[in-house]
């Protein structure tokens, strides 16, 4: 793949693990949350590896994350945010382009 | 194309620089058709089931009285038990077998489905009331338990589930909410006996219906 056919996709979602999260939130309805271990149970990813791609996004306000509870009870949870359902949808009407162009 | 691509193998976060316009475009799509696949509200053969329960469970406590002509006792007190007890076992086995869609689903999501709970139980309590009360006043049996009894609980619970449903905007749960309501008033025209026996049935119709349905939505998603 030439780097002139990819220019015009978010390089953020455009790598297949943070493909697949952002894909995975999104099939939930706007203002849902998912655990970080769920979402990790549905990936099959290391935890490490998961956060490393959920900080990225996070960095570009994808997604939200949010910790509840403490100590052992504690819980992490994932949304997408309407910037980036936004971000994705956009993602897919280039990739339709790029496809169509093909 | 071979397919989606598999990430057997997980890379790190700067991984996938060569992701491949048609690979994303499958990704997508796969990734899509499993998190659907995971959501899935109810998968066909709780469907199935639930089908079974209203057959079976409906269907001997009509066969319980199905010669009271005309209708003075209503049914056995072994029918009622064997209803109850098919729906518990049920409802065990379905939490047992098969893992909530909505495990660590929270947000809205867990609002809407607390939500749900509050207006199921007014729903169901109210219902049940109203039962009491009619007995209470006189009433006769085959009013209370052969006509009441089978369908308004039925339609109140289904009636608050249909909210939820809508306000989740899923529209096949609404439009089987709805048959089963339809089917449960409608079977009240023809007294105990079609109280019990058209609402088990067509009940049980339904929920094949619906779970035929489901199963063609998740073959095409």
């Amino acid at each position: 793949m030439t780097a002139e056919t990819t220019e015009p996709l978010d390089p953020v979602i455009h790598a297949t693990t943070r493909l697949r999260i952002m894909v995975t939130l999104a099939t939930l309805n706007e203002g849902d949350t998912l655990s970080f271990t769920r979402l990790q149970d549905m990936l099959d990813l290391t935890p490490g590896n998961l956060i490393t791609h959920l900080r990225k996004l996070e960095d570009a306000d994808y997604i939200h994350t949010a910790k509840t509870g403490a100590g052992t009870a504690s819980q992490t949870t994932v949304t997408l945010t309407h910037q980036g359902r936004a971000a994705l949808d956009s993602y897919t009407q280039a990739l339709r382009k790029l496809l169509s162009g093909l | 194309m071979n397919g989606p691509p598999k990430v057997d193998h997980p890379g790190t976060a700067e991984d996938d620089g060569g992701l491949d316009p048609r690979e994303a475009a499958a990704l997508m799509d796969e990734t899509a058709r499993q998190a659907r696949r995971e959501f899935q509200p109810h998968a066909p053969h709780v469907a199935v089931g639930a089908a079974g329960v209203f057959l079976f469970g409906y269907g001997t406590v009509w066969w319980s009285f199905r010669d009271q002509h005309p209708y003075t006792t209503g049914p056995a007190g072994w029918s009622i038990a064997v209803l109850y007890g098919v729906i518990m076992v049920f409802g065990i086995v379905v939490s047992l077998l098969f893992p909530r869609p909505n495990k660590g689903v929270g947000g809205r999501a867990r609002r809407q489905l607390n939500g749900l709970g509050v207006a199921g139980a007014a729903a169901g309590i109210g219902a049940w009331t109203v039962q009491g009360a009619l007995r209470y006043l006189g009433y006769n049996f085959e009013l209370v338990y052969g006509i009441y009894g089978p369908t308004v609980p039925l339609i109140a619970l289904c009636a608050a589930t249909a909210g939820y449903a809508a306000a989740r905007e899923q529209w096949l749960e609404l439009g089987v909410l709805v048959a089963v309501i339809a089917v449960a008033a409608g079977s009240t025209f023809f007294g105990p006996w079609g109280a019990w026996g058209l609402t088990g049935l067509g009940c049980c119709l339904v929920l094949l219906g619906y779970a035929a349905a489901l199963s063609i939505r998740l073959r095409r998603a």
